[in-house]
Order: C-alpha cells, then sequence, then structure tokens
C-alpha cells in the first residue's frame, strides 16, 4: 500500500510538471494552428538559463522567473517575427518541418557553447518530508505548486484581460476575429511570445530536478504531444487532466515494471499517443480539431 | 528501354570499374573517395526510400531511421550474437524491418498529416529507448561489435548496385498503376478510396517497401561501421538528411531525392567537413531555407520554368521521358 502511495504522489507531482509544461505548446497549436516541434529545445534552453543563473551568480533556481520568463518571451517574440510569421498560414508539413529543424538548430547551438555535459542545478528547497513511510521530495512539491500557480495565473489572463480574449477570439474563428477588429497579426506575436515564455519557465521548474544538457527535447516534445491528444488544444483544465494521466501512467509502469526504470516513460506516452489518436482521431475529449482545419 | 532506363544503365557502366583504379599513386583515386561514394549511395538510397512514402504517398515520416536502426540492429544481433555469415544476417535485418513496418504502419498510417508524422518521431524515439533496454539482445548502451571486414570495393559494389536497383525500382512503380494510385492517395485520401482504391493497402505495400531497403542499408552500415549503439544508430540527423535531400531535390518525384542526396553529401564532405560542429546547424539552416524558398525542390523548380535555357533543355528531357506518358505520346 505504501508503494501505491508513494507512486500516487510522485505522479501526481510529476503531472504538475507536464501540465504546466504542455501549456505552451498546446495554446501554440490551438492559436495559430503550428505544431511546435520545438518544444522541447525552448524549454531546455530556460532550463540553461537558469542553470546559469545558478552556476555563475548562485541565484535560487526559483527566483530565476524573474530573467528567465522576460528573456523567453523576447526570444519568442524574436522568432515569431523572423520565422514563425512565415509558416503560420501554410501548410501543416511546413511548419513541422521548419520547426524540426528548429529544434536541431537550438539544440545543436546550446550543445556548441555548454558541451553536452550533463549539468545539475542546485536549490535551497532540496531534502525530503516524511509522512507515514512515504517521503515527499521538498523541490517537487515546490514545483507542483508554482505549476499550479502558473496555470491559475494563466486563465486568469485568458479569461478576464482584453489580451486574453482577443487570444481566445484568434483560436475559435480567424476570420471573424479579424472582422470584429483583432489585429490578428499582434495576437499571434503575443500568443507566440507568451507561450516560450512560459515553456522557459517550465524549464526553469524541471532544472533542479534533473539533469540539464542539449538533447532533452525530443521526449518533452513527444509528450506535450501524446498529453495534447489527450486533453484538446489550449484549455487548461484538460492540460492538467493530461498532464496528471501521462504522470500517473509513467511513474506506475516504472514502479510496477520490474527492471525498467523510468526510460520505458517515452514508450508508455507513445502507446498512449498512437492508441488515442486511431481509436478517437478527435482527441479523448474531441479538443483536437480535424488536420483538416489545421491548415 | 526508356531514357531513365539508359541513364541508369550508363551510370552504372561509368561507376562500375572506380574500384580498379584504387592505389598509392596520386593520379589513382582513394580508398577514401571509395568510402564517400559509398556513403553517398546509400544516402541516396535511403532519400529515394523516404521519397516512396514521403514524396509519392504524401505521408511525411519524421522517424523513418527506424528501420535503419532495426536492420543494423537485427544484422548486428544476428552476427554478434548467433555468429552468423553477414548475407543470412542481413535478410533478418530487412525482415525485421519489414515486419514492424506492417506492425506499426497498420496502425500510425490510418493517422492523417501532422498526427501520422509525429506518430512515426514517436516511434522512432520510443524504438531507441526499447533497444537501450533490452540489454541482454542488444548489448544497452554499450552497444555491439561486429566481426571487422575491411574491403572497400565490396561494400562499394553492394551499395551500387543497390543504389542503382532501387532508382530503377522506383522509377517502374512509378508508372505502374500501383505507383499512380499512391499518387492518388497524396492528392486526395478520400477521392482515390471512393475510385475504388484500397487506400490502407497501398499505404502499407509502400511503407514496407520503403522500409525494406532502408533496412538493408541499415544491416549494410552497420557491417561497414562494426559497432553500432542505440545513439549512433537511431540518429534523429538520420531522418532530416533523408528529408531534407529529398526535399531539396524535388518532393515525389524520381531524380529529386538521387540529385538532392549527391549534392548535399558532396556539400557536407566538401565545404563544410572541416566544420564539424557545425555541421548540424548548418543542416538546419538548409533545410529551412529549402522548406521556405524552394518548396518544390530543384526538380520542380527547373522543370516550371521555361524561362532559362537550362529549364527549357530540362523540361524537355523530362518530357520525352517516359514518366509523364500522356504528353511523351506525338
Amino acid at each position: 500500500m505504501d508503494q501505491f502511495n508513494q507512486a500516487l504522489i510522485n505522479g501526481i507531482m510529476l503531472g504538475g510538471f507536464y501540465a504546466v509544461m504542455v501549456l505552451g505548446f498546446s495554446i501554440i497549436w490551438g492559436v495559430m494552428g503550428v505544431i511546435n516541434l520545438a518544444h522541447g529545445e525552448l524549454l531546455m534552453v530556460g532550463a540553461y538559463l537558469t542553470w546559469m543563473l545558478n552556476k555563475g551568480w548562485g541565484w535560487e533556481p526559483f527566483a530565476a522567473i524573474i530573467i528567465v520568463a522576460p528573456a523567453m518571451f523576447a526570444l519568442g517574440y524574436g522568432l515569431q517575427y523572423v520565422l514563425i510569421n512565415r509558416i503560420i498560414e501554410r501548410p501543416p508539413l511546413i511548419s513541422l518541418l521548419v520547426t524540426f529543424s528548429l529544434s536541431i538548430i537550438i539544440a545543436n547551438v546550446v550543445k556548441l557553447i555548454y558541451t553536452a555535459t550533463p549539468r545539475s542545478v542546485n536549490t535551497m528547497f532540496d531534502g525530503f518530508w516524511r509522512l507515514g513511510n512515504i517521503t515527499i521530495p521538498v523541490t517537487k512539491s515546490v514545483v507542483l505548486v508554482a505549476a499550479l500557480l502558473i496555470m491559475a495565473m494563466l486563465h486568469l489572463f485568458l479569461q478576464k484581460t482584453r489580451l486574453g480574449k482577443s487570444i481566445r477570439a484568434a483560436a475559435q474563428n480567424r476570420e471573424a476575429a479579424r472582422i470584429v477588429g483583432i489585429e490578428i497579426n499582434h495576437v499571434y506575436a503575443i500568443t507566440f511570445a507568451i507561450c516560450v515564455a512560459l515553456t522557459g519557465v517550465a524549464g526553469m521548474l524541471i532544472s533542479p530536478t534533473q539533469a540539464v544538457f542539449p538533447f532533452m527535447g525530443p521526449p518533452l516534445t513527444l509528450k506535450a504531444f501524446a498529453i495534447t491528444a489527450l486533453s484538446g488544444l489550449g484549455s487548461i483544465p484538460g492540460a492538467l487532466m493530461g498532464g496528471m494521466m501521462l504522470g500517473l501512467v509513467e511513474i506506475f509502469i516504472a514502479t510496477y515494471v520490474p527492471g525498467i526504470g523510468t526510460n520505458l516513460g517515452i514508450v508508455a506516452s507513445f502507446v498512449i499517443l498512437v492508441v488515442v489518436l486511431v481509436t478517437r482521431p478527435q482527441g479523448l475529449f474531441g479538443g483536437l480539431k480535424p488536420v483538416e482545419q489545421a491548415h | 528501354m526508356g531514357r531513365w532506363t539508359l541513364l541508369l544503365v550508363l551510370l552504372f557502366l561509368l561507376a562500375l570499374p572506380l574500384p580498379k583504379f584504387v592505389g598509392p599513386n596520386p593520379k589513382m583515386i582513394s580508398n577514401a573517395l571509395l568510402f564517400s561514394m559509398t556513403q553517398m549511395f546509400m544516402l541516396i538510397t535511403l532519400a529515394s526510400n523516404w521519397n516512396l512514402i514521403g514524396g509519392f504517398t504524401g505521408y511525411v515520416d519524421f522517424g523513418h531511421a527506424v528501420f535503419f536502426g532495426l536492420g543494423a540492429y537485427g544484422t548486428g544481433v544476428m552476427m554478434a550474437k548467433a555468429g552468423w555469415p553477414f548475407a543470412p544476417a542481413l535478410v533478418i535485418g530487412a525482415l525485421v524491418a519489414v515486419i514492424f513496418a506492417l506492425l506499426i504502419g497498420s496502425a500510425t498510417l490510418r493517422l492523417k498529416g501532422p498526427y501520422f508524422s509525429i506518430a512515426m518521431l514517436g516511434t522512432f524515439v520510443a524504438m531507441r529507448e526499447i533497444v537501450r533496454v533490452a540489454k541482454p539482445l542488444t548489448g544497452g548502451g554499450s552497444g555491439l561489435t561486429l566481426p571487422p571486414y575491411l574491403n572497400r570495393p565490396l561494400f562499394y559494389y553492394i551499395t551500387l548496385v543497390m543504389a542503382i536497383l532501387v532508382i530503377w525500382f522506383i522509377w517502374w512503380l512509378r508508372g505502374t498503376q500501383f505507383g499512380a494510385s499512391l499518387i492518388a492517395i497524396r492528392e486526395d485520401e478520400v477521392g482515390a478510396e471512393m475510385r475504388g482504391i484500397n487506400t490502407t493497402l497501398h499505404k502499407i505495400v509502400a511503407f514496407s517497401l520503403a522500409a525494406f531497403s532502408t533496412g538493408v542499408v541499415g544491416g549494410l552500415w552497420a557491417y561497414q561501421n562494426t559497432f553500432i549503439d542505440p545513439d549512433v544508430v537511431f540518429f534523429e540527423s538520420r531522418t532530416v538528411e533523408m528529408v531534407m535531400m529529398t526535399m531539396l531535390g524535388g518532393l515525389g518525384t524520381v531524380a529529386g531525392p538521387v540529385i538532392g542526396a549527391a549534392l548535399i553529401y558532396w556539400l557536407r564532405d566538401v565545404v563544410w567537413a572541416n566544420f564539424l560542429q557545425f555541421h548540424l546547424i548548418v543542416q538546419g539552416l538548409l533545410l529551412i531555407a529549402i522548406v521556405l524558398f524552394l518548396p518544390e525542390g530543384l526538380m520542380g523548380t527547373l522543370g516550371d520554368r521555361s524561362s532559362t535555357s537550362l529549364g527549357r533543355l530540362w523540361g524537355r528531357y523530362m518530357n520525352a521521358s517516359p514518366q509523364t506518358p500522356q504528353e511523351a505520346q506525338p
């Protein structure tokens, strides 16, 4: 029973991180119709920024948000301006190829600068709480709380502010949003920048809990895709649920299938992805757009 | 005998005696050049295979290197663990790739557009982890060492024959009813289905054919390299190369992947061999440039441009070839 509870706790903590990690990916897809295969690499850049601040100036990783978020916002705005703008309303193959290339470029530029050595980030929120026979890692609890806070703030932003409302309008109907006077290109640029900032912050959150290295991206992109297939595009409650599902599946496989470790988490998310897409191409809860509309 | 067959036979005859000229004399060709040619033939084969599913059928496969890896591991495991000789081991490697293609294709080929691409990318990443975990069979992360065998001319001949055969096969396939059905699937899958084409069967057959010769290339590569591990065999860049070469030459044309592969291989060998650490960055930038500025590829662009004399020449040559029979008829 203790083993079960422990796995449950670990799964929920991992799931919280996945939920905040997937939002950038799923909002970009939902609003702009671009499947961003460089998602994991942008997250990795956020993690590297945190590592630099942590190693170089001894910053607490969770405080790095005040640098990481604006820096990634600027990076996202720049990328949107130079690259993504050219591919938004073109066939999905084009955006896949361009973002796939982008992911390779980012990973190898980071490798060139920082080498492939895995880096670790130290935090003062380390250690464990004990609850009976269950251990609760402090770092991951902080990550979970931070993830929930970020999601609540994003929810408020999308629901209450004028800009958030225009983003949702653009996601629902591009042409109608244009007609009522929303500057769609501005909305796209801001959306992409916000999502990249969000992704960078997710990278900051994960940096104290795992090794940071240039090629950590592709599995995360794939997991983001699997969660999006579970949860639908751009939905925050959906992301929370999908993230939790994947986190729990991954941890329970690692706990109960002997001799495997967490390496097969990626296999689990892949199996979930293919099964969901084959049996329900519209996504588990009908949130995915049919491909014809995603053009 | 179409012009294509003629051109291929000519190229084959030209390339055939090359290993005879290998020697220490500076006027002769070096072993390194022979090795380069072998690599280039492999890349031509890979790009042509990718084009079969990505270009003709329109299913953009982001994980095609998984078949390369399975071919390499099928061959490698049979040779290193079971002690088989190379030829039967290669057959096993290719069979592993085909069987896996049949299984995974019957699931993923039902997905449309980007969903298929991502599912294949997932297959690729997942397979790398499975190979890493299956330690007793594959040696896990520390890899497998195959019995070394240094015979450059032999590999040269095998890859040459293979490249020519695959190009010829794809050219032949393009002219058959089957090939036309693949194009129909790419242009309008629902329409093709309504005309009575069994689209699922066609897609799976094309996918398995592509997987078969990709697996063969993987097995050959493993034997030539004598060492395989998950990271070197299941290497993202290999898929990127296939996509990039096909896109540069022209998606869905027979000659496109050949021209693209040859161009990029020599460009890479000559221009940026000295900047190895920038290699993948340049490759990514090049792919973005091709996608944004040359989406039709060289073949498409050259074939279209009737304004330049080179384009006209090329256009005349292409129209006279049996690839577009309705235009060739007087």
